[in-house]
């Protein structure tokens, strides 16, 4: 094989250079790649030399559970292009859905790379590990998810759940679950670990927090719930153009209905982003041209988890499973209110009638005392 | 013979009010803020901002009911024995004795005889107990998800809320169901407040304005019996 | 003495599909394939509100992603008797249309190119002569000398640089690629531009459906809003950008794709003649210029072919019990009836039961039950669905628009018709359909525009969005034409909610075991008589099933 006869890999710099870019050519990139995560200009130091001194990172992007969503949202990020973060800045050593080799062959990649790289190699991971039936639900090359999943992250130095699936379980995982699909943290401990969740994650999301892994060799800051804090800090709803709207209580109370026409906010029409932390409103989707609420439909709360059973997406209350899809906590609140009403009434009754004798004391004292003062 | 017992001192009264007060704001703002109205305004988004008011209300008076929460509880150290803390938590058999015998009276309405506590009864102190845990419920997930809209501290204390439950949709569905409960209560309590006036006929009503209760003498004579929890 | 070899996984395409062959005297004898990754959404879907059943089926696939959500939301709004605006049909056939070209062209360059392109091998091509043909084959302008040569500079220092990244342990240097090191070039070239082309042509779903991959839809119609006089809703400004992504979706199409698909096809004629297979064909039918309901409108006719018989198209039903129906009896599944019925989808059952080997393990017991794919069957008939079903249904069916590019590209290569029913038909079919679609695009653009024109701004109906007014039971069946074939989602609706939900998928139908009849599916059958020169390199297998190109995910769901 080509690789092995080779000397040590060239740095991004070396390679920025062979391909005839100027230095400052190369330190325009570093720019706006810093300004791109939101870095402070003084960061930008730390970049060039990460640039200048690193081979390609090696990456292993596992998939299990999936329908390969993320990997098609990462191929549609529009800065960087996904040509040049495979060509110049990580070695892709193993997807499903893009390498040339199968079988063994692909088996084999992979193996190298988690030798030759132990320790140093990205594990990337789409889609979710299934636990039951000793996890034959998701077997590839006739070992299980969970197999290789182990096998895998023993030797990375990073791992990064892509998506819902790898976050949070996802679709598959949604009531009853019946593979028991399982989220990547929960299955792996001891080892960083980098959700980024969303069905799937906004492209240049996905290469965000590729290009800040490579550059800085280290994970970015994460949240509570450890997603990157640059894309996952706000709320749709906090970074929403049709908030105005929200504000002034002005909704769409059907699609298509007048104030749909004029984009009106479509809270009531079930609209999650009040609770949907995503960068969505802010980088839109697909280079920027959109994202759900601006083409008319609410948010779906894809990147929040167990969205699927977290209430129907038309609705703002959420259904009670076993109570018909209808019945929400207020249709329960309303019948419990009912109820006891009928108990107060109940109560009333029941006291006038067994209580009977001590209330004619108190009204027997109470005439006695009128007589009293009226003598 | 009645004796008249100061047994609701002011800052419990205060507190009982505004208490009622926000809460009736609480709920009827957080309906709202669940299924607001279909508005029809000529005028711009940008010159309205009635579900901003809404929210304003419901968060302000979230603050005062926090804060008039926290301030209730301080004072059940530090009042009267009435208002003492050991009056909503069981701690003791008799404590338990008693919100049986008033379960007995009060609800399966097996022994026709009047109550005799002065205070809150047994069963009525536990209830308050449990509002109150629902009270810290109430708080957690509302300023948890508070946290989101604000960059103050204070809110930021509860930001470890949402990511208990997973994320702001669960907390803020647990946060709506919880309201129910509140109405309940309410609408049991005030039923229960007159009817304790109806058929003890001591001033339970207006106690909670004056201060003010009138309790057999003979009462006193057994007072020890009457306080669930007694030092 | 045959010798069973083991593809697993088969990689460049969509999810987890194993391959066993037996090779006997350098040819395939036998074949199985087996998906080997189930996430069971039928069973998840049963109790939910039918309203969002389009959003989880959305997610049964990424790559052919909005399909399914269009074929759910035309089950729900077929039970429910709704009848879309023209508008939201228009949108939807856009979309559609946005989705096949995308598809197509993702699969050609970055799943399949590399089975008949020499990535290696491109570097050794002179980039003037490599520039010479590109020109004489399009009249695409990147095309220079210069451009070529930086592509091979730039490969060649990723090739240097020692990290092979997506292009390690390739089959490179293979006795069975033929193409010359200018045609590999253009391949490689093309591979990289159409990379980048990709991300472009889906901003179509962003506008109409707020992102991609994953659009919304809606019951009833879209959710995007017509506004023609208002900044947030569809108006000028986002049909001026959908209509220039749909005329440089035409362009790339016209001369990049079939330009490039042609060059290469020339040099593997042989596979004119292999990978084959059954000869049986369905299309359900889609793309309707006058509403659903208007089959003879639809711009993919529908129609059955068996045993390559193009003189005599069937016509199909998918309400008929007897006429789709899955079985399990080589699949990882129990029906309530046992092993030996077959099951219309408006009766399916999705129960699994795993009875393979233990993992890890080296084969899979192929006497008996081998994957998660259960085996639809068409009045008893195996049948391939894809492009190639498309293409042929529609030739068959004498429309002037097939015949013009399918005759052309024939007398291009100089090949028979028959020499349709292969590999490379199967692969040339995609690219054919694209030349189309590319065009119909833009008339359904044409359509949407002078709809609004005349005042029609409707886009959703929400008369019977409201569960309230709908009956206690209700039945239900989508169907479409996903790019890699004939798909229909059945469903049963009892007091507001999913009672059943089943999803025939056109991988399944392609990738399935055989039947109990013994009856082999598409694959399996194409699989047959396939020359296999080098048994630890089984490049012809991956042709052959690549040029299905599969989708796991979307198969068994
Ligand atoms: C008796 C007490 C309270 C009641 C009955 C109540 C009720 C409600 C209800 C019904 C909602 C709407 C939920 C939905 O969308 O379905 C809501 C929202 C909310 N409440 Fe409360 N609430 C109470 C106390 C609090 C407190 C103490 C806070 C603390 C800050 C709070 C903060 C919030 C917040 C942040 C929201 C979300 C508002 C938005 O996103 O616009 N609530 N409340
Ligand atoms: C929103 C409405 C109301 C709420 C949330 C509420 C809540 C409470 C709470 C939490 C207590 C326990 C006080 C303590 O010891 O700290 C209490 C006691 C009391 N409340 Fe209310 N209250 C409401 C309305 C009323 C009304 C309308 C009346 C009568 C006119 C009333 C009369 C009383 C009385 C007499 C007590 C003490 C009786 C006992 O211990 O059982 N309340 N209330
Ligand atoms: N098979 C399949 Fe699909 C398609 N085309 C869908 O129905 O790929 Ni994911
Ligand atoms: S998270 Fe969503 S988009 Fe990504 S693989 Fe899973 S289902 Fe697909
Ligand atoms: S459309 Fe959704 S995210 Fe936007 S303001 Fe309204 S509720 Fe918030
Ligand atoms: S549905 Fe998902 S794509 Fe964004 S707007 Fe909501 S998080
Ligand atoms: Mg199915």
């Amino acid at each position: 094989m080509i690789h092995e006869t080779l000397p040590s890999p060239p740095t991004y710099y070396e390679e920025v250079e062979r391909k005839g870019y100027s230095r400052r050519e190369f330190m325009a990139f570093v720019t706006t790649m810093a300004a791109f995560m939101g870095l402070e200009n003084s960061a930008i130091g730390q970049v060039v030399h990460a640039l200048e001194t690193k081979s390609r990172v090696p990456v292993i992007w596992l998939h299990f559970q999936e329908c390969t969503c993320c990997s098609e949202s990462f191929i549609r990020s529009s800065h960087p292009i996904v040509a040049d973060i495979l060509l110049d800045k990580i070695s892709l050593d193993y997807t499903e859905t893009l390498m040339a080799a199968s079988g063994v062959q692909a088996e084999e990649a992979m193996k190298h790379t988690m030798e030759k790289y132990r320790g140093e190699y990205i594990l990337c991971v789409e889609g979710s590990v299934p636990t039951g039936a000793d996890g034959v639900y998701c077997m590839i090359g006739g070992k299980t998810s969970l197999q290789i999943l182990e096998e895998a992250a023993a030797g990375a130095k990073a791992v990064i759940a892509w998506g819902s699936c790898a976050s949070n379980g996802c679709v598959q995982a949604a009531r009853p679950n019946p593979t028991n699909a399982t989220p990547i943290h929960k299955l792996l401990k001891g080892i960083p670990l980098i959700k980024v969740p969303g069905c799937p994650p906004i492209g240049e999301v996905m290469a965000g927090v590729i290009v800040h892994l490579v550059t800085f060799g280290k994970i970015p800051e994460l949240d509570r719930l450890g997603r990157p804090k640059a894309f996952y800090s706000k709320r749709v709803h906090d970074s929403c153009y049709r908030r105005a709207y929200y504000d002034a209580g002005l909704f769409v109370e059907s699609f298509d209905d007048e104030n749909a026409k004029k984009g009106y906010c479509l809270y009531k029409v079930g609209c999650k982003g009040p609770s949907t932390y995503n960068a969505c409103g802010v980088m839109r989707w697909n280079g920027g041209t959109s994202f759900p609420i601006q083409a008319g439909h609410g948010c779906i709360g894809c990147s929040e988890e167990n969205f699927w059973d977290n209430g129907r997406f038309y609705e703002r209350a959420s259904a009670f499973a076993g109570f018909g899809i209808e019945a929400n906590a207020d249709t329960l609140g309303k019948a419990a209110l009912a109820a006891t009403g009928v108990g107060i009434a109940a109560h009333a009754i029941a006291t006038n009638v067994r209580k009977h004798k001590l209330i004619a004391g108190k009204v027997q004292e109470g005439k006695i005392s009128e007589k009293e003062f009226e003598s | 013979m009645l004796r008249r017992v100061y047994v609701w001192e002011l800052p419990v009264r205060f507190y009982h009010w505004l208490n009622a007060l926000v809460m009736v704001a609480l709920v009827a703002t957080g309906f709202y803020i669940a299924d607001p109205l279909a508005l029809q305004s000529q005028r711009e988004a940008t010159g309205k901002f009635t579900m901003g008011w809404i929210r304003y209300i419901h968060f302000a008076a979230a603050y005062l009911f926090f804060f008039n929460f926290l301030a209730r509880i301080y004072w059940g150290f530090v009042g009267n024995k009435f208002a003492n803390w050991k009056q909503f938590i069981p701690v003791s058999g008799t404590f338990f004795k008693e919100m049986w015998t008033v379960i007995k009276m009060d609800v399966l309405m097996m022994k026709n005889r009047e109550h005799m506590s002065i205070g809150h009864n047994a069963l009525a102190g536990f209830t308050y107990f449990l509002t109150f845990i629902l009270f810290l419920i109430q708080c957690l997930t509302g300023f948890g998800l508070y946290a989101a809209m604000s960059d103050w501290w204070f809110p930021q204390l509860f930001a470890w809320v949402p990511a208990l439950f997973g994320g702001d949709i669960l907390t803020r569905q647990i946060h709506h169901w919880a309201m129910w409960f509140f109405i309940l209560f309410v609408v049991i309590h005030i039923y229960l407040v007159f009817y304790h006036d109806y058929i003890e006929g001591r001033g339970e009503i207006s106690s909670m304005g004056g201060g003010w209760k009138f309790i057999e003498e003979e009462a006193f004579e057994k007072e020890h019996t009457h306080t669930p929890n007694p030092e | 003495m045959s010798t069973r070899i083991v593809v697993d996984p088969i990689t460049r395409i969509e999810g987890h599909l194993r391959i066993e062959a037996d090779i006997e005297n350098g040819k395939i004898k036998d074949a199985f394939s087996s998906g080997t990754m189930v996430r069971l959404l039928e069973e998840i879907l049963k109790g939910r509100d039918p309203k969002d059943a389009w959003a989880f089926v959305g997610r049964v696939c990424g790559v052919c992603t909005s399909v399914h959500s269009l074929t759910s939301v035309r089950a729900v709004e077929d039970a429910l008797d709704i009848v879309v605006p023209p508008n939201a049909e228009m949108v939807r056939n856009i979309m559609f249309c946005t989705q096949y070209m995308h598809d197509h062209v993702v699969h050609f360059y970055h799943l399949h190119a590399m089975d008949w392109v020499d990535v290696v091998n491109a570097l050794k091509a002179d980039p003037k002569k490599t520039s010479e043909l590109a020109q004489s084959i399009s009249h695409w302008p990147k095309s220079s000398p210069g451009y070529f040569s930086d592509i091979q500079t730039r490969i060649k220092k990723f090739v240097e640089s020692g990290q092979l990244g997506i292009f390690a342990n390739g089959y490179w240097g293979h006795p069975a690629y033929k193409l010359p090191p200018e045609v590999n070039l253009i391949g490689l070239a093309h591979y990289l531009e159409a990379l980048e082309w990709q991300k472009e042509i889906v901003k179509i779903h962003a506008i109409f459906g707020g992102k991609n991959p994953h659009p919304n839809y809606l019951v009833g119609g879209m959710a995007c809003a017509i506004g023609i006089d208002d900044v947030s809703g569809i108006n000028a400004e986002r049909l001026a950008l959908v209509g220039q992504l749909l005329q440089d979706a035409k362009e790339f199409v016209e001369q990049v794709y079939v330009p490039d698909l042609m060059a290469i096809a020339s040099f593997y004629k042989d596979w004119g003649a292999i990978g084959g297979g059954l000869g049986n064909y369905l299309v359900y039918g889609d793309l309707p210029t006058n509403g659903f309901r208007d089959m003879a409108s639809f711009k993919f006719p529908a129609g059955a072919i068996l045993n390559k018989d193009l003189g005599n198209i069937q016509e199909v039903d998918l309400r008929k019990d007897e006429e789709v129906q899955e079985f399990v009896t080589n699949s990882w599944y129990e029906y309530r009836e046992g092993k030996t019925v077959g099951l219309h989808p408006w009766k399916g059952e999705s129960k699994v039961n795993y009875n393979g080997p233990k993992p890890p393990f080296e084969h899979l017991d192929t006497a008996k039950e081998y994957s998660y794919l259960k085996t639809p069957r068409w009045n008893g008939h195996a049948m391939e669905v894809g492009p190639l079903a498309r293409v042929l249904v529609g030739y068959a069916r004498g429309r002037e628009d097939f015949k013009a590019v399918v005759d052309k590209a024939l007398t291009d290569l100089k090949v028979p018709v028959t020499a349709l029913f292969s590999t490379l038909g199967r692969t040339a079919a995609r690219g054919l359909e694209s030349v189309l679609i590319a065009q119909w695009g833009l008339e359904f653009f044409d359509q949407l525009i002078s709809n609004i024109k005349n005042g029609d701004t409707r886009m959703a109906e929400m008369s019977k969005f409201d569960p309230a007014t709908w009956p206690a039971q209700a039945l239900g069946v989508g169907y479409s034409e996903a790019p890699r074939g004939a798909l229909a989602h059945w469903i049963n609706i009892e007091d507001q909610k999913i009672a059943n939900y089943q999803l025939v998928v056109p991988t399944t139908w392609n990738a399935s075991p055989r039947d109990g009849k013994g009856q082999l599916s598409a694959y399996e059958s194409a699989l047959l008589n396939t020359p296999v020169a080098d048994e630890k390199q089984p490049l012809e297998i991956l042709r052959t099933v690549h040029s299905f190109d599969p989708c796991m995910a979307c198969s068994v769901h």
